[in-house]
């Protein structure tokens, strides 16, 4: 009855209380035309705001039937690995950034982008991506929503990664010639002191032969000089005068170096570089003054930067969001974190730990809205962040008020890309409904609330259970009552059962089969080909390895035997993930891994957490999220 | 001749009534562009009838392929040192990988009233839309983003593809559909009443309890009603409070009925559990229709035979509609049978791979050698011809083309300048050129503006005039067998071209569609295989994972310490983590591969002074065979890098050790089996001591040479 009362009473206030309506928001679309100038304008947005949101679009995701979703029962580690392998497999096409600061309770100005991305080959060296693997439904639903196939293709902007531009500059080499470090000298030997002679008079004798040719005012010896220095070779940049000098050891770049400085402030070294990355030669360029010395280099390091900039295309976004170290707002932070740190840092590293520590460097707090409304207490699969908004607002009353200064800046119709502003105004309803304000402002030091800090950087879809421990919000047993933890070592995977056979009648087969089976014990499928039982009394999912390895198997057991059925441990499956066994039907991966010569690969097992969660609910489904 | 003027009013008169209503072939007449019928899921119906008729009265049907991409990594690229079969491993892996996004057809007739040929180009928007969800989970195809960029180049319209790409089924993906379905319907689980699922559930909480009771109510009451008064079926019991939830009274085949809808899936069940429970004489019921969806309704019957005579109606109904669900997804299909059951001549331009990407698209998946590949294809389209073959193949053609480059553009304004400026009225017009019109949606055109290249449709167009121009200079009379098309096919003058394709274009490997046999180019003259020695296979040795510091010329300098400077013919780099090596000798291949196994297994010290460390540093160094690259190639997996693909395959031997056969008779029969699958760990060979120690003292024996600095991406040639 109070509740019903407390319904009546919200809705009214509801109905009295306006609200921005997703419908009006326009998102500024970025394409390659005009980049360089919404660069400068996200900068500037991401340097005065509180929290940036992000949310992608790519080509494909893992969906069910396939085993390759990623499943409640999954570990740590496994789901890092399924997630790493689509971040690989699947391009980014849509990038959606949000900036966003929070004027007052309830109150946040958003600034909301959408660039379109293609791995367009400028360099021609295969990179970022030679290929990449696309799935007919998410392009059809991409489709559907409006998405302009064509216009990403042709104005997408392309990008290299962190790994990717090194390798790149490397690459180009002579391209762009970098300047010189200077370091600390060490001692110097008796060879140090004969090359380093020999190399200062080729140069005191090539600069003088410069000055005083340069110094003529004659015309027949201009011609004359032009003409020595085609018939020498001599170099010229950027009409300066400059002497190319072979080297064979970063020892001898930096005695040259030393040496040049000696001789007289109007030389500046330029480092060539090897293709296998090492110094191949140094430029010596011959300025007319100091002034003019200065000037060179700081011309010569503009050009780089812009070279630089090309090159990396859409990274000097993630780039941005990195160095000003602004909370990231995520909706989903280990699919959206392996795609950012494999397209746009470095490839995917192999442990999950790495990945987590790695991905810190580059932004060091990633907040997971998922975990958020997780612990409002919804049992409702939330599949989507509108659906997540709808169902805020028909059970809970936090208003938020959205401002987007920019709105007359922004492309007409077009809100592609509006994810990321949604997740601002679902993040803001959120800390509104957990009474936590998002953003303290302690004695001129902004800094996220410490309330938020058990929700950053966890890279774990299903850890959300374990917040129950952290005492945030009573509500948390209400959804937490359908979840059981189970150790690995409880659960067996078991497959080679007919096609069509449902958990059900695999229950009653398994129950009808063995004495180990009297006990209580679960079977969910994981695919067609493919189920995991789940043994609620310790030790029993070792009994029944072992009676299904021996040759005592008997009675109804020994003929589903027979008839193919197998079953493997948990480790098993453990193995699969970590070498990428990743078949079509998880039957054939597991099958592939106990027959081949894969079962001596040693599995790191132990230390990582080995509990996992067991859903009643068979209804949750954790990719949808 | 002209036609007259009546007709050509009717005609008229059609043509603009055709433009009213479809929209492309409105698209397709706006006067400059090249008149041609662009087909997508809208017009697909329609198109597929017309096509019939054009096919079935051709003389030969052109077509041409779009795809994703070509290669799925760097090293499947095509290089000189592929064998034949490893070059068909390519093929396969491409056609496997990437999808098909458009597709030309275009059928050529020849009209002997008016002594041209008329063209009816298609172009067909294909996609592979999965839309029979259980057949392939999570299907997936590869783009290639050189290959996307090309296309948007070239103005290829994505979104058009996406949004009305028609799909497409293989036979053999077909066949596992039907299976399926019959599978589905045979099993005793498979229930219109939808049962199954049922059981499980419980009522748990009070709501489940009150709605089943609520429902329980309003069924009894409706079915009381029936029972009363058979005549007032009209009463309506849909007054719910509810607005979303509905039951319509209906009549379905003939008994009285509700349909439900507007119910969550919980609620359905547990109408169908109250159903179930407490009314003999309803049943519920689930209708699969094509145009609505599933219906769930629950139906009133007299007796049990009604009932089962019902579900039974409705059963059928329900595999009705679902084989017209495969039937639409078979899609494009339609388009291949028909060529197929027409036996026509397929004319393509360098088509090997367009005609894997059909067996595999439309018939199945690729066989593992180029024969069964051969003899399967052969059943399909019984004559296929390559432009390229006519070209090269010919003396005349090829002193035509020496001038020209290779491209179909620029083969096309070369053999018919007059179709490729667009008019047949020029004065390039001569009695020596084939003339052709277009004829798109009844409207013959002989006049237009050249059409965009690569676009699928154009292309197949433009293969097809140059081989409608190439039969006229070998000297086909076409006045002579319009009574059968097949003729064409069968011309003698045909015959040293037709089911010739060309395997390796680099090598000039063609292959016979009809006998499988691998044919020599009968004139090679100036093809690039001339410039480099013969490459003999067993003499090659593949060693990737080194140093990445080491180019083409530090391994052959490495290798020729040991070896002698003449051991090495070539080295050659397959991308940045591996190398071809091609010996001199076949034993040599042998003789490395033990040396290097011992090096790895000896103590450090050997390997500090011995020249090949240089290779083997960082101890990821693999060396094979050739036949170890073949599987590597054969494998499903692509990735990026040589050495990544090895990994991934899973070989974790460093050294495979291969029979040689100077040594097999000194050898025990212990030695390991060559021809051991990829994943075995390779077992060593025992090999006598003095071997060893003599390669051991190599170095100071031969003489070192040092060599000129070689290009390290192309192949080298040394004199042997």
């Amino acid at each position: 009855m109070v509740s019903l009362f407390q319904l009546l009473f919200l809705q009214q206030r509801r109905s009295l209380c306006t609200r921005a309506s997703p419908k009006r928001w326009r998102v500024k679309q970025v394409n390659n035309s005009n980049f360089p100038e919404s660069l400068q304008e996200i900068k500037d947005h991401i340097a005065h705001s509180d929290f940036v949101a992000v949310s992608m679009e790519k080509t494909g995701s893992p969906a069910p039937p396939s085993w390759h979703r990623l499943l409640p029962f999954d570990t740590v580690e496994t789901a890092y690995l399924k997630a790493s392998l689509s971040a690989h497999h699947f391009q980014l096409l849509q990038f959606a950034v949000c900036p966003f600061s929070i004027s007052d309770s309830n109150t946040l100005v958003a600034h909301p982008y959408n660039f379109l991305l293609f791995p367009r080959d400028e360099l021609r060296m295969g990179m970022p991506s030679y290929s990449f693997s696309c799935q007919p439904s998410s392009l059809a639903s991409m489709a559907c929503q409006g998405f302009d196939f064509n216009a990403c293709i042709n104005d997408g902007i392309s990008y290299l990664s962190r790994v990717q531009e090194s390798v790149a500059k490397i690459r180009c080499g002579t391209a762009f010639p970098s300047f010189c470090v200077m370091k600390s000298s060490s001692i110097s030997t008796v060879a140090d002191t004969v090359f380093v002679e020999r190399i200062k008079s080729r140069i005191k004798h090539w600069r003088k032969t410069c000055k005083s040719s340069g110094t003529s005012g004659n015309k027949d010896e201009e011609l004359i000089n032009s003409l020595r220095n085609i018939v020498r070779g001599s170099e010229q940049l950027r009409s300066r005068p400059c002497l190319t000098i072979d080297v064979c050891s970063e020892r001898q770049v930096q005695l040259i170096v030393e040496m040049l400085a000696e001789i007289s402030d109007d030389l500046l070294p330029l480092i060539i570089p090897a293709k296998s990355g090492s110094t191949q030669a140094i430029r010596v360029v011959l300025a007319n003054s100091k002034e003019d010395k200065d000037f060179l280099e700081r011309e010569l390091q503009n050009v780089e930067e812009e070279e630089t900039k090309k090159i990396r295309g859409f990274r000097e976004v993630i780039d941005l969001i990195s160095a000003s170290q602004k909370p990231v707002i995520s909706h989903n932070s280990l699919n959206d974190c392996t795609l950012i740190h494999s397209k746009f840092i470095a490839p995917l590293p192999p442990e999950v730990d790495e990945f987590v520590s790695s991905m810190c460097t580059v932004f060091p707090e990633v907040l997971d809205v998922n975990y958020l409304i997780r612990v409002i207490g919804t049992k409702r699969k939330v599949a989507n962040i509108p659906s997540a908004i709808s169902y805020l607002n028909n059970h809970f009353f936090a208003p938020v008020d959205v401002k987007i200064p920019d709105q007359g800046t922004a492309n007409e119709g077009k809100s592609h890309g509006i994810n990321a502003l949604r997740l601002c105004y679902l993040f803001m309803k959120l800390c509104s409904i957990l009474k936590v304000s998002p953003y303290v402002n302690e004695s001129s030091n902004k800094h996220m609330a410490a309330e938020l800090e058990d929700f950053v950087n966890v890279f774990h879809p299903c850890a959300a259970a374990d917040i129950q421990e952290a005492p945030v919000n009573e509500d948390i047993s209400i959804w937490a009552k359908n979840t059981r933890k189970v150790s690995i070592d409880n659960v067996v995977f078991l497959w080679g059962f007919k096609f069509g056979t449902t958990a059900g009648m695999l229950k009653s087969l398994l129950h009808a089969s063995h004495d180990i089976f009297l006990g209580e014990f679960d079977v969910k499928l994981v695919d067609k080909s493919c189920a995991i039982v789940v043994f609620w009394q310790p030790s029993l999912s070792k009994q029944f390895l072992d009676v299904m390895n021996s040759k005592e198997v008997d009675g109804a057991l020994k003929d589903l035997v027979s008839d193919g059925m197998r079953v493997t441990s948990y480790q098993t499956y453990k193995t699969i993930c970590r070498l990428g066994l990743w078949g079509m039907n998880l039957a054939e991966s597991l099958e592939s891994a106990l027959g081949g010569s894969h079962s001596d690969m040693k599995v790191d097992s132990g230390s990582k957490s080995s509990e996992i969660h067991w859903y009643n609910d068979n209804i949750i489904n954790f990719d949808d999220l | 001749m002209n036609p007259t003027p009546r007709k050509l009013a009717l005609s008229l008169s059609r043509a603009l009534s055709r433009a009213l209503t479809t929209a492309t072939a409105a698209a397709s007449q706006s006067g400059s562009a090249f008149p041609l019928k662009t087909v997508t899921t809208k017009n697909f119906e329609a198109s597929l009838s017309e096509l019939r008729d054009h096919v079935r009265t051709s003389d030969f049907v052109a077509i041409d392929l779009e795809m994703t991409g070509v290669t799925s990594a760097p090293w499947r690229e095509s290089f000189e040192f592929d064998r034949s079969d490893v070059r068909y491993l390519k093929v396969r892996d491409s056609a496997h990988k990437f999808a098909v996004i458009q597709f030309g057809v275009c059928p050529f007739r020849w009209d002997s009233s008016n002594h041209y040929f008329v063209a009816y180009p298609y172009n067909f928007y294909v996609f592979p839309h999965q839309e029979l969800e259980d057949l392939a989970p999570c299907y997936e195809f590869l783009c290639q983003t050189t290959s996307m960029d090309f296309l948007a180049k070239y103005q290829f319209d994505f979104n058009a593809c996406i949004r009305e790409g028609i799909s497409y089924l293989s036979r053999a993906q077909e066949r596992e559909a039907v299976r399926r379905l019959n599978s589905r319907y045979e099993s005793e689980h498979s229930n219109i009443c939808k049962l199954k699922d049922v059981k499980g559930i419980q009522l748990i909480s009070m709501a489940d309890i009150l709605f089943s009771e609520r429902m329980k109510n309003k069924f009894s009451k409706w079915r009381d009603g029936l029972l009363q008064e058979q005549s007032r079926e009209e009463q309506i019991i849909g007054t719910s409070k509810d607005s979303k939830q509905l039951f319509e009274v209906i009549f379905f085949k003939m008994h009285p009925a509700i349909r439900l809808s507007g119910f969550t899936s919980r609620q359905l069940k547990l109408i169908q559990l109250v159903i179930r429970k407490h009314f003999q004489d309803l049943s519920y019921v689930c209708v699969n229709s094509e145009d609505s969806g599933s219906q769930h309704m629950v139906v009133y019957t007299d007796s049990r035979d009604e009932l089962n005579l019902l579900l039974k109606e409705v059963k059928d109904g329900n595999r009705k509609a679902e084989e017209k669900k495969i039937q639409n997804a078979v899609g494009f299909r339609h388009v291949i049978d028909l060529l197929s059951a027409e036996k026509k001549l397929i004319v393509g331009h360098n088509c090997f791979l367009d005609i894997a990407h059909v067996y595999n698209k439309f018939i199945g998946p690729l066989p593992g050698t180029p024969e069964e590949f051969v003899t399967s294809i052969n059943k399909y389209f019984p004559h296929i011809v390559d432009t390229k073959i006519l070209f090269n193949n010919n003396h005349v053609l090829q002193e035509k083309m020496k001038r020209s480059r290779k491209s179909l553009a620029s083969a096309f304004s070369l053999f018919c300048p007059q179709i490729a400026v667009g008019s047949n009225s020029s004065d390039l017009d001569s009695p020596l050129h084939v003339k052709v019109n277009v004829e798109v949606n009844d409207l013959r055109s002989s006049s237009w503006n050249p059409g965009a290249k690569h676009e699928a449709g154009y292309d197949a167009f433009m293969t097809g005039c140059i081989f409608a121009q190439i039969c006229s200079d070998l000297g086909v009379d076409y006045k002579h067998h319009e009574s059968s098309p097949q003729q064409l096919a069968l011309n003698e003058k045909l015959q040293k071209y037709v089911n010739h394709l060309y395997l390796s274009w680099i090598h000039g490997d063609i292959i016979d569609l009809n006998t499988g046999d691998k044919v020599a180019e009968s004139t090679p003259s100036n093809n690039l295989k001339r410039q480099y020695p013969k490459i003999l296979f067993e003499n090659i040795v593949i060693i990737w994972g080194f140093p990445s510091q080491l180019k083409a010329n530090d391994l052959r300098v490495c290798i020729s310490k040991v070896f002698g400077p003449a051991s090495v013919v070539s080295v050659y780099h397959l991308d940045a983590t591996a190398v071809f090596v091609q010996f001199s000798k076949t034993e040599l291949v042998y003789d490395f591969l033990l040396l290097k196994d011992t090096l790895e297994r000896s103590d450090g010290t050997i390997l500090v002074l011995h020249p090949l460390a240089k290779i083997l540093e960082g101890g990821n160094t693999c060396a094979a065979d050739y036949d170890t690259y073949k599987e590597i190639c054969g494998s499903p997996i692509s990735e990026a890098l040589f050495a990544e693909q090895a990994k991934a395959v899973g070989i974790k031997w460093k050294t495979k050790l291969v029979e040689s056969q100077v040594t097999l008779q000194a050898e025990d029969h212990e030695s390991p089996g060559a021809e051991g699958s990829v994943n075995s760990v390779m077992k060593l060979v025992k090999t006598k001591p003095n071997i060893i120690e003599q390669l051991r003292n190599a170095p100071s024996h031969r003489k070192v040479s040092s060599f000129e600095t070689e290009d390290s991406c192309c192949a080298v040639e040394m004199n042997a």
